[in-house]
């Protein structure tokens, strides 16, 4: 990644407070162009907040953002750049997808009509039918489609995937990953099923009970992070050296998950690789506190 | 945006239009009736020498259409609980305002051609009705002089589009206010109902000061009476008492009351010896009531020829409440979290 190259979106300290919750509290986030970025967060952690100000449809209480270079505005041509599909994808029941289509290209400069079109064909999805009418999932790829039509330049994306059937969620995601190759775009998805995002995704944003616990590249924060195995209870050493993210204690065995700070050179513990869902895990075990609840949250549809 | 506007509420409008040719062909066909009996019935008492008086010798129309006439009283507040209210209420609900707000148009844009449409709808819509119900009464306000009271002042002219605006604006900010279509109906019914009472009832009669005429007991001849004339409305009326004015506390009061120019005073208004005499001397009454130091009687009214000076200040003060009402609606959407 270039340096000189702005990020597509950059926040410092971004808060935002209902009357009495904190749904984002001093998010300093940032995101380079051309980038898939997973936003991760068990429900009411804050993701839908961190989109919906992205997207300008909320006003931040604190900090600072730009997007793609901008300040939030409501002005056209700010909002041009922008795809946002929340996740109750939200359409008239009433009218058509080809409807649809035709109501985007009056309300955009830059509408591509003709590719909605195709993939919406593609996919079987009838268009002359009211949208009320048809299913979660073909109302999902609509408003997927209807984003993408747009040719926006960030796309923000609260749990597109939810609706869909696995094979779906599969060509959806490899369809994004090609947009996304073909050059100026860059996308933020939320989701709660870390498996499909590990293929897509090389950027991650993790979020925990309003905050930012990690934000950066994947493969860069996996490295950054190990998981210890071995007999020994006394970790103290452990965490005086590293960062300790989880301990998971047994009769028998301790395992961490740690920050590395250098190297690990304590023998009594066998070091393995971290995957994407076990950082995950275990920043959001962190928490919740041990106990399989956290466990449940992953993968939990609506 | 007005490509998505027509389509989503081209249906509304289809109804719209049709409900309107409807009333439309009812309203002209028995409206023609109408007219060309009263002209005959003017033709005729012209050619003859005892005409009597055509208010109460001519019936025009029938009970059935002056009820459905008198109907359209409430065609603007219709208007503004089923288009103003859902406008932007209904978005809310199921969050489209999240697709239209993230296109490439902004807030202002969006809010302005939506409430623009409806607004423009409403007052056609208002309009066309109430020139049809102006017409159609034409004979009638002709022969009973009543399209200054407030039955029919509401209903005629010019008001009803002030009001057809009112309504959809209270909607439109009601429900951008609340978010919630079927309570933003329910509260644009009552408020819009109870401004206009408070408006009917409580300003119209003061816009301009009322005219009040007074005039001694027993002046049948000879002498000129300055009894209002014409579609003038009757604001007030009562005795001129020894210590000024006593107003009959209703109008058209229930029970005996005893005329004269006019003018009708209820007995319960007068001192209990002058209403003694009903049985036995009904003449006697308004020299009893001068010994007891009353003067004569008196109208207060506004005359026929200020009837479009008013239409023109209420509608005046309908569209202003709308134009208070949509500011704050822009300021709401325009600053608010979708």
């Amino acid at each position: 990644m270039a340096s000189n190259n702005p990020a597509a979106i950059q926040t410092r300290e971004l808060s935002k407070r209902y009357r009495r919750v904190t749904a984002l509290s001093e998010a300093t986030i940032t995101v380079p162009e051309g980038r898939i970025s997973a936003l991760i967060g068990q429900n009411g952690a804050g993701k839908t907040t961190l989109l919906r100000l992205l997207a300008g449809l909320a006003r931040p209480t604190g900090g600072e953002v730009a997007v793609l270079g901008s300040p939030l505005s409501q002005a056209p041509a700010f909002l041009a750049d922008i795809g946002f599909l929340a996740q109750e994808i939200p359409l008239y029941r009433r009218l058509s997808a080809e409807d649809h289509i035709f109501a985007g290209a009056h309300l955009n400069s830059r509408w591509d009509g003709a590719a909605a079109r195709q993939r919406l064909e593609s996919l079987g999805i009838p268009l002359d039918q009211r949208v009320g009418t048809l299913s979660g999932g073909q109302r999902a790829q609509l408003a997927l489609a209807l984003t993408l039509a747009k040719r926006p330049r960030l796309l923000l994306l609260d749990e597109p995937v939810a609706a869909l059937d696995p094979l779906a969620r599969r060509q959806f995601l490899a369809h994004l990953a090609e947009a996304v190759a073909d050059g100026g775009l860059t996308v933020v998805l939320s989701s709660h099923l870390v498996a499909d995002l590990e293929r897509t995704c090389d950027h991650l944003i993790l979020l925990a009970a309003s905050r930012v616990e990690l934000c950066g590249d994947i493969d860069a924060l996996l490295a950054e992070h190990q998981l210890l195995v071995g007999p020994r209870k006394d970790t103290t050493a452990i965490e005086r050296d590293h960062t300790l993210v989880q301990a998971v204690r047994t009769a028998r065995q301790t395992t961490l998950l740690i920050r590395r700070n250098g190297p690990v050179v304590d023998p009594a513990f066998e070091t393995a690789d971290v995957g994407l869902e076990e950082l995950v895990l275990g920043y959001m075990g962190q928490q919740a506190g041990p106990g399989p609840a956290h466990l449940t949250a992953i993968g939990e549809d609506q | 945006m007005t490509w998505l506007v027509w389509r989503q509420y081209r249906n509304q409008a289809y109804f719209a239009a049709a409900a309107i040719v409807v009333f439309a062909v009812v309203l002209l066909i028995t409206g023609r009736q109408m007219a060309s009996q009263y002209h005959s019935a003017l033709s005729l008492c012209s050619a003859s020498h005892h005409c009597g008086n055509l208010a109460n010798t001519l019936v025009l129309g029938t009970p059935l259409l002056s009820v459905l006439v008198s109907l359209t009283v409430a065609a603007p507040c219709l208007l503004g609980i089923f288009w103003g209210g859902p406008l932007v209420a209904r978005e809310f609900e199921v969050g489209t305002n999240q697709f239209a707000w993230t296109q490439g148009i902004s807030r202002r844009r969006w809010l302005t051609v939506k409430a623009g449409w409806a607004l423009l709808a409403a007052a056609a819509w208002g309009g066309a009705v109430s020139a049809l119900v102006t017409w159609w009464s034409s004979p009638v306000n002709a022969i009973k002089h009543q399209n200054f009271q407030p039955a029919q002042f509401d209903i005629q002219g010019i008001v009803p589009v002030g009001y057809a605006v009112f309504a959809v604006a209270l909607g439109i900010a009601v429900g951008t206010l609340l978010r919630r279509t079927l309570p933003a109906m329910a509260i644009t019914l009552v408020v819009f109902t109870f401004v206009r009472l408070v408006v009917g009832q409580d300003f119209r009669s003061r816009y301009l000061t009322a005219v009040t005429e007074t005039f001694g007991f027993l002046h049948r001849t000879g002498h000129h009476l300055a009894v209002p004339t014409g579609s003038y409305w009757l604001v007030s009326q009562g005795l001129v008492g020894p210590r000024g004015l006593v107003p009959t506390s209703q109008p058209n009061g229930s029970g005996v009351s005893v005329g004269s120019h006019g003018v009708s005073i209820p007995l319960s208004n007068m001192p209990s010896a002058c209403r003694a005499l009903i049985f036995r001397n009904p003449r006697g009454i308004f020299p009893c009531l001068t010994a007891h130091g009353y003067r004569g009687l008196f109208v207060t009214y506004q005359p026929a020829d200020r009837y479009w000076a008013f239409q023109g200040i209420e509608t005046g003060i309908f569209v202003l409440l709308a134009a208070v009402l949509l500011a704050v609606t822009a300021i709401v959407v325009l600053r608010r979290d979708a």
